[in-house]
């Protein structure tokens, strides 16, 4: 069928550096980068694959080289919000294929391809561009044509990646501004009910899944793309807790799918009508009452927490679809978002966090606030964390 | 019978029902009746499939009575529940087997510590015995708690024993039943004996990253006092090493095992080598490389003494299962026992393990300076000299070869200087010695292959125990979703049909297919008996997580448990469902929802029947090697005709799904090519999500080309909606949909049997 074979399994799939027979992008080369364009239907030509500059057969062995990945392609339903979703495909379905990986995206990217692959016909970018168009269109019939242009002439890598950043940095400003007030539907996820019956997931702006691999606009992609999937539209409605953060027909939503087991959702507390958990958390929020504040561990901390059970047990008291005040499985990326926990007091109640998701909080902690929430470097139990938080003047 | 309310309370006390961890759930300590229904209702999906190995009953002096056709024997029983019982009969030896391994190695160690002695299996362990909850109800605390699992087994044992007498149990459906029983109280000893040594022993827990150690026959160094443990109960081989280290003689004398002691041996000190699986006992022991060998129990071949004495070592018995006629001498001094050894190669019973252990070093140190002659490996002129009168025109050596082998073109070729054939032959011995029985001019077949055999040294991972709370909660959601495909525990004895790497190829195939790979006993040393071009083994190339992509040795056979264990986790760490006394919850949820399928590619003892009939009643497919027809049943459903309805948990209705999945419980596969899809096929579960199902298919499509060629035939049973069509092969897939008039069918996320068939489980309890 192809050179190479294709398929998820080979989706993490590393190659050496004395492996590859070429590579392009990488920490050696200064310009690469790869951009999706959704166009009008007469602005596409579909199927058509242009390799601009030497392919892989006229390039030295070893050599690393600079890579721009041009993709446009258009559909009926498409929107420009989705260009980063598409985006994220490229390199999904790169890493399909045997012997060639793929790794990070935008301006960044780093593709090899090892000599094996060579060896069995993998020679030409061209090749890759058709197993790209193939799978895109297997799988996303809402795309209707597609094209490639895989440019390599140096020259011309640089002045596309130039065009390029300007706008990878407009989305971030679309995606860093975006608020719950500023669009009319959040999306709900009810894939995990597979094992959390009673468990749906609502998904805003600001407020990334707990899994922590579905946003506002991947959410808004998935029900494009498949209407009949685990992820469905939720019409925001009004806001009918003000303080809690509730919306009546994401109530309505939820009630439903969870069987009636939850009718109220405040969509920013831990401690009142919070969202439910299914097991799949990135980290848990959990409260601690001596110090009226709260706990934060993720996933792949090693120990005890503060208040000395491991994340382990926290999740199995977080977890299976019920509403547990006091505990709230999160993505950490909520960590960042500007309505984190907002209804409980945000940031100010927040006592201990693991160092590591303090580091990544630090970004949106003001400096004098983060050097008063404790670590598992500061403090090894309750009363420790007691008498940190007197002395930050906290209790 | 039923329990009344005397044994009721009983059990409440032993199981300590007062203990608020979880409430008791609707079958404490099942009894031989109470999961009745939920094997049947297994038994009308999965019908049993016999091939008698024997057409006769010869089991009371009616008999022997002729079963053929319709013939009923005096007692009145048919073939099929003969075969029935036959099953019943060797999982007992099973379990049994097991079980007495737990009781001997826990009683030792409550002579050792106590039975007050805590159970404590590591910060990332709090689900310390999912099985014994699960089961029993009891939440163990310490070694006492573990005797009680051992006592819950032993007594329902005596009355499955009593059920197998002429003219008690007349049903084949009722002595399936019974083995289910007697496989499940396997996997119940099997974790209490595990955790025993592992708290006992301060074995490997909670870190997956164990050492590397050597296997293979050239790791040893025989310039050195060699000891060699044959067996599967650690407790003197653990002894020895005590001994060595208390004497600092630990670096001056190699000792090293074969079989799953070696395994355990590897878990407690690193320094410890596996010679290799089952089927290389003979081989070894007929070099003569060891000076001393040792036996303990289970899987050990009972011609050793004759063996050890031929090859001029010293040979002690130290179980009570395996005597030998010897006598016992743990209550004669040291120094009196040892100078029978060395005198009068004199062979012991010593029950006592620390006096055995002194005598075993004490005689491999003295005995080494004079076996270095011995120790000699057959050279290619000796072995073409021995072979000299075959002619290769006989052949009662390949008649006798359970595998078929071409022994004669070998020897043959050996007699003539060519050995690369008897190499060959070698890599696919099972270890049985029949052809050097058969040969009529009395070539010694096994030791002539000393010449021919390859002496490389891999490395294999010391076994790593129990599967992480934390593991569970990583990838309990993409096992229960289907995006990681499925979790495969290679398990079971060296019976293969062909080459001794296959279960590297199978496991390196499923591995990079982002299966979560598991191993146990001899299935994970053969799996270690294979080099990629740059040298390493599985064990070097893949990370030891719990994960996908990952391959994992647990340990030893009692350590199968904790594959077992991981798929409970699944549903009670993750779901959080209640495990406690809630086997059809728990078995149920595996069934429907967990992506999990057993292979015992070299089927051979009634121990590894024990283990893949307990993995069955708990919803957990197997895939047998050839070998395993012996076994003399499958359980088989007839595809797409057989019942494959479920309660949706979401209406409470009864729903067919129409799709055959898990489609076999039990079957057996010809060739490495055709068990590789066919385990990929056993991981699809009703609860795939599309997504899910996709990958799997994927995996599935992939595999067949690879190994078989072109689409598999049976796509249209598992493809549900057009969205599970794995994109890299979409076109293709819909083509060949739609020339067999492919329908879709529903796709239901709480698939749950429970409701289907009469049980205490009340539905809502699948739907917390």
């Amino acid at each position: 069928m192809y050179a190479a074979d294709v398929g998820p399994q080979y989706e993490g799939e590393r190659i050496r550096k004395s492996d590859f027979h070429v590579e392009f992008g990488g920490p050696d080369v200064s310009h690469k980068g790869e951009l999706v364009t959704v166009k009008g239907l007469d602005e596409v030509e579909h199927d058509k694959i242009i390799v601009t500059g030497p392919d892989i057969k006229d390039l030295p062995e070893g050599s690393s080289n600079r890579i721009f990945i041009k993709v446009d392609v258009a559909g009926e339903v498409l929107e420009k919000d989705l260009e980063a979703v598409l985006e994220r495909r490229v390199h999904q379905y790169i890493n399909y294929i045997e012997g060639v990986f793929h790794m990070a995206q935008r301006y960044d990217i780093w593709i090899r391809i090892h000599k094996n692959a060579f060896k069995k016909g993998l020679n030409s970018l061209e090749e890759i561009g058709r197993i790209l168009i193939d799978l895109f269109t297997a799988e996303l019939p809402v795309i209707e044509k597609m094209s490639i242009e895989f440019v390599t002439d140096p020259a011309k890598v640089e002045e596309l990646l130039a065009e390029a950043i300007k706008v990878y940095k407009e989305r971030d400003a679309k995606v860093k501004g975006l608020r719950e007030e500023d669009v009319e539907e959040f999306y709900g996820c009810v894939l995990c009910q597979s094992f959390a019956p009673t468990h749906v997931c609502v998904i805003t702006p600001e407020r990334i899944s707990l899994c922590g691999a579905i946003n506002w606009f991947d959410g808004r992609a998935a029900t494009k793309v498949d209407p009949e999937g685990a992820q469905f539209a939720i019409p925001k409605g009004n806001l009918v807790d003000e303080e809690g953060i509730g919306y009546d027909t994401v109530n309505q939503v939820v009630t439903e799918r969870s069987m009636g087991e939850t009718t109220q959702f405040s969509l920013h507390s831990a401690l009142s009508f919070p969202h439910t958990s299914c097991g799949c958390f990135e980290a848990i929020v959990f409260y601690i009452p001596e110090v009226d504040g709260f706990g934060i561990v993720s996933r792949d901390f090693v120990g005890s927490t503060v208040i000395g059970d491991p994340f382990s047990t926290l999740a199995g008291m977080a977890s299976g679809g019920k509403q547990n005040e006091g505990y709230l499985g999160i993505g950490v990326q909520y960590l960042l978002s500007p309505k984190f926990l907002i209804a409980d007091g945000g940031y100010s109640r927040v006592a201990w966090m693991t160092s590591t998701l303090k580091e990544l909080a630090s970004e949106e902690v003001p400096e004098d606030l983060l050097a008063k929430i404790a670590t598992e470097k500061d403090v090894q139990n309750v009363d420790e964390l007691t008498e940190f938080m007197q002395n930050a003047g906290r209790l | 019978m039923s329990k009344g309310k005397m044994r009721e309370e009983e059990i409440r006390r032993i199981i300590r029902a007062d203990d608020e961890w979880e409430p008791v759930g609707p079958t404490p300590m099942p009894n031989l009746t109470d999961l009745r229904n939920w094997d049947f209702r297994l038994l009308d999906t999965y019908e049993p499939f016999y091939a008698p190995f024997c057409d006769l009953c010869c089991l009371c002096t009616y008999g022997k009575c002729d079963l053929t056709g319709d013939k009923k024997g005096a007692c009145g029983i048919d073939i099929a529940a003969q075969q029935a019982r036959w099953i019943l009969i060797c999982s007992l030896m099973g379990t049994a087997a097991h079980g007495a391994h737990g009781r001997h190695m826990i009683e030792h160690l409550i002579e050792k510590f106590g039975e007050d002695f805590k159970i404590d299996l590591g910060s990332q362990v709090n689900v310390e015995a999912p099985i014994i909850r699960t089961v029993m109800g009891l939440k163990p605390e310490n070694l006492g708690d573990l005797r009680k699992a051992i006592e819950y087994v032993e007594r329902e044992m005596i009355h499955l024993v009593s059920a197998t007498h002429m003219g008690q149990e007349g049903s084949y459906r009722d002595f399936e039943s019974k083995a289910f029983h007697a496989g499940m109280l396997d996997h119940v000893a099997l974790e209490a004996a595990d955790i025993a040594q592992i708290v006992g022993y301060g074995l490997p827990t909670s870190i997956a990253d164990t050492a590397l150690v050597d296997l293979g026959w050239g790791a040893i160094d025989v310039k050195k006092p060699t000891i060699v443990v044959v067996g599967h109960n650690a407790v003197t081989a653990n002894a020895i090493v005590d001994y060595l280290r208390q004497h600092d003689l630990y670096d001056k004398v190699e000792v090293a095992g074969l079989c799953c002691t070696a395994l355990d041996m590897t878990r407690y000190d690193s320094g410890a080598k596996v010679i290799g699986p089952l089927s290389r006992q003979r081989f070894f022991l007929k070099a003569g490389l060891a000076d001393v060998v040792v036996t303990d129990e289970q899987c050990v071949v009972t011609d050793i003494p004759q063996m050890a004495s031929e090859a001029g070592a010293a040979m002690i018995a130290c179980s009570d299962k395996i005597c030998y006629g010897l006598q016992e001498a743990s209550a004669m001094a040291a120094d009196d026992i040892l100078k029978a050894v060395l005198e009068e190669q004199k062979q012991f019973l010593i029950l006592d393990s620390e006096k055995a252990a002194e005598v075993i070093v004490r005689a491999a140190l003295a005995l080494a300076p004079t076996r270095q002659e011995r120790k000699k490996i057959m050279t290619q002129e000796e072995a073409a000299l021995v072979s000299a009168k075959c002619r290769g025109t006989c052949e009662a050596c390949n008649r006798a070869c359970p595998n078929l082998l071409p022994v004669n073109v070998a020897i043959n070729q050996a007699r003539q200087g060519d050995f690369a054939k008897l190499g060959s032959v070698f890599l696919r011995c099972i270890g049985c010695a029949k052809c050097e029985e058969a040969c009529v001019n009395d070539i010694p077949i096994q030791k002539v292959m000393q010449a021919a055999a390859a002496s490389d040294t891999y490395k294999i991972r010391a076994g790593r125990g129990p599967i992480h709370d934390v593991e569970i909660r990583k990838v309990g959601s993409p096992i229960v979703l289907g995006t990681i495909p499925g979790v495969v525990l290679f398990a079971g004895c060296s019976n293969f049909p062909g080459d001794i790497d296959d279960v590297a190829w199978l496991a390196e195939e499923l591995a990079r297919r982002k299966y979560i790979v598991t191993l146990s006993g001899c299935a994970a040393m053969a799996a270690s008996m294979r080099k990629d071009e740059d040298g390493k083994t599985i064990y070097e190339k893949y990370i030891p997580e719990f994960d996908a992509g990952c391959i994992v040795n647990v340990g030893s056979c009692v350590s199968n448990a904790h594959v077992v264990g991981a798929a409970i986790k699944i549903a009670n760490i993750f779901a959080t469902l209640p495990n406690r006394a809630n086997f059809e919850l728990m078995a149920d949820y595996i069934l429907n929802r967990v992506g999990a399928c057993g292979v015992v590619w070299g089927p051979y003892s009634q121990k590894a029947l024990s283990i893949g009939t307990g993995a069955v009643r708990w919803g957990i497919p197997v895939v047998l090697g050839p070998h395993g027809s012996k076994y003399r049943r499958l359980f088989m459903s007839k595809k797409e005709a057989s019942d494959w309805n479920v309660i949706d948990g979401r209406t409470k209705q009864v729903v067919n799904t129409e799709e055959p999945t898990p489609e076999h419980m039990m079957l057996v596969t010809e060739t490495k090519e055709r068990a590789l899809v066919t385990i990929i096929k056993q991981c699809f579960r009703r609860n795939d999500t599309p997504p899910g199902r996709a990958i799997k298919l994927n995996s599935y499509i992939s595999a067949y080309k690879q190994v078989i060629g072109g689409l598999p035939d049976d796509l249209q049973n598992f493809v549900r909606t057009e969205k599970e069509i794995p994109i890299v092969y979409k076109r293709e897939v819909i083509a060949y949909l739609k020339e067999v008039g492919w329908k879709p069918k529903t796709v239901l996320s709480l698939p749950t049997l429970i409701g289907t068939y009469e049980t205490k489980v009340p539905i809502e309890a699948t739907i917390k």
